[in-house]
């Protein structure tokens, strides 16, 4: 949730880039979000990589993920859970 | 019911990128969505709305059907384009610009704001979107909410004046 009611910053953007994306966001929120886009070009272009993202690991199936990235992504994961 | 929106310059929605019919001799189609804000739904501003929202161009358009008011915006379930703001174009685009930073430097220099005055030329060329952003910050800085408010509605008077807008 944005902590004003009249704007975002670029941090909150990070943060709530996945709910945008995903229309999970409050309309309110979405529309400070949206208008904070209007005018910062960074962001945009943030926005507009996770979007790239989603859509190319959307298309992934788990069988043509390698093992050998399977094991890294697990050891990763297991490592950023104990940070 | 009478709104204006906001295009990229190439007559595509700023968000949806969406192809909007354009008008010409006449309004252009009809567009129809469910008026969900922020979700679907013709998208449009009141003059009031305007400095939140403003491009590079912008169309009167015509809304109809169930109207959704929103205090940023309006969200109707149809709407068309009945013409270009012929007014708003780069001379009106720079001279907006000019007007915001120009407040933003009153504000700020009034009140020994540097970290403020320091970042208003440098985002000149980023265009009004953001000069108007920056003003309306500076003036919540200095009076809260309220002042926010205030340099907003002095921006949309600014935009309505200039362009001959009406609601």
């Amino acid at each position: 949730m944005a902590h004003s009611p009249l704007h975002i910053s670029c941090q909150e953007v990070v943060e709530l880039v996945s709910d945008y994306l995903e229309q999970a966001l409050p309309a309110d929120d979405a529309a400070l979000l949206e208008q904070h886009l209007n005018f910062c070009d960074g962001c945009v272009w943030y926005v507009d990589q996770v979007r790239t993202t989603i859509n190319v690991v959307g298309e992934l199936r788990a069988e043509d993920v390698p093992e050998e990235t399977k094991a890294k992504l697990m050891i990763a994961f297991r490592d950023w859970k104990r940070g | 019911m009478k709104a204006y929106k906001v295009l990229r310059a190439d007559g595509r929605g700023v968000f949806t990128a969406f192809r909007w019919p354009l008008p010409a001799a006449r309004p252009g189609e009809w567009v129809r969505s469910e008026p969900k804000p922020c979700r679907s739904g013709i998208h449009a501003c009141r003059p009031s709305h305007l400095p939140l929202w403003i491009g590079r161009s912008l169309y009167e358009i015509e809304l109809d059907g169930e109207i959704v008011d929103d205090a940023m915006k309006v969200v109707a379930s149809q709407g068309r384009l009945v013409r270009r703001i012929d007014a708003w174009d780069e001379q009106a685009y720079d001279a907006y610009t000019r007007m915001c930073a120009d407040r933003a430097h009153e504000l700020a220099r009034g009140h020994g704001l540097d970290n403020w005055e320091a970042v208003i030329e440098p985002s000149v060329p980023e265009g009004g979107a953001l000069l108007g952003f920056v003003a309306a910050r500076i003036a919540e800085e200095l009076d809260g909410v309220e002042g926010y408010h205030r340099e907003r509605a002095t921006q949309a008077e600014w935009l309505a004046e200039r362009l001959q807008l009406s609601s």
